[in-house]
């Protein structure tokens, strides 16, 4: 097997959709540029200052009955209100609901037709 | 609640500028901000973040949503509440996935056609005709009790 370069069983790791990569066989964790430093802090301030809004809402002596979650909102308007104006029918999308959908759909109607 | 309709989701960002205004929204920077690809799945604009489950999620870091981990604010993942730690968990393996999935695949493999084959070409142990005491079980089958039996022998000498 000399044609076959020999490979630590860190290289020999592959994630996909069900598993990630651990962050210690990740080559960007290693980057230690001023880009990434600086990409680092910007998300830093992002949350620090998304932290401060949040502990002043809950630690007001005049508390709002709920401290309501915007990305939450967002994220259920998204995944409920969003997806009927969003929807286009493409060729992707109609094959799959043709497959996911009426298929079944046909599939039932004719086994019960045929076998009752 | 007391959210504008332009801090709701949107339809998918087409200009650089809708993406700085939808990163924006999203509380993301510009540069992390990936929206779905536009395919008419019914995402908008909502981001595409890394498909990481919260097992992965530093446990001693102080989140404001501990059983979460999550923060207030933190724009939450489309499968968010598939990544949560009751369910799917995304952790690393010890083993590679495509090792494990070829292991598992062979074994199941070889059972199938070794249950196959043997469905097949069945093969037992050999069996003789069973014996019955009594002389063959003469008067439990109805045998006249007055007469002699026939003798039936099982062996031989």
């Amino acid at each position: 097997m000399a044609s076959e370069p020999t490979l630590s069983s860190a290289e020999r790791y592959r994630p996909n959709s069900f598993v990630s990569l651990p962050a210690e066989l990740d080559r960007s964790t290693f980057d230690v540029s001023p880009e990434r430093r600086r990409a680092e802090a910007e998300r830093l301030a992002i949350r620090a200052r998304l932290k401060r809004q949040y502990q002043l809402q809950l630690h007001n002596p005049n508390p709002a009955p709920v401290i309501e979650n915007p990305a939450l909102t967002r994220w259920v308007y998204a995944r409920t209100h969003n997806v009927y104006p969003t929807f286009r029918p493409t060729p992707k999308t109609s094959f799959l609901g043709l497959v996911f959908a009426i298929g079944p759909l046909l599939f039932w109607a004719t086994i019960f037709k045929v076998e009752r | 609640s007391q959210m504008t309709q332009d801090m709701l989701p949107g339809p998918y960002p087409r200009t650089p500028e809708e993406r700085a205004v939808a990163a924006k929204k999203y509380n993301m920077r510009v540069e992390d901000y990936e929206p779905y690809p536009d395919d008419g799945f019914g995402y908008g604009d909502y981001p595409k973040l890394p498909d990481k489950s919260h097992h992965e999620r530093d446990p001693w870091y102080q989140w404001d949503q501990p059983d979460m981990r999550h923060n207030w604010g933190e724009p939450m993942h489309w499968d968010f509440d598939m990544y949560t730690r009751n369910r799917v968990d995304t952790s690393p393996t010890v083993v590679p996935w495509h090792i494990m999935r070829r292991h598992f695949l062979i074994f199941l493999g070889t059972m199938l056609v070794m249950f196959g084959i043997g469905g097949m070409y069945p093969s037992y142990m050999p069996v003789g005709p069973k014996q019955y005491p009594f002389n063959d079980l003469y008067l439990e089958r109805g045998g006249d009790p007055n007469k002699e039996p026939p003798v039936v022998t099982h062996y031989e000498i």
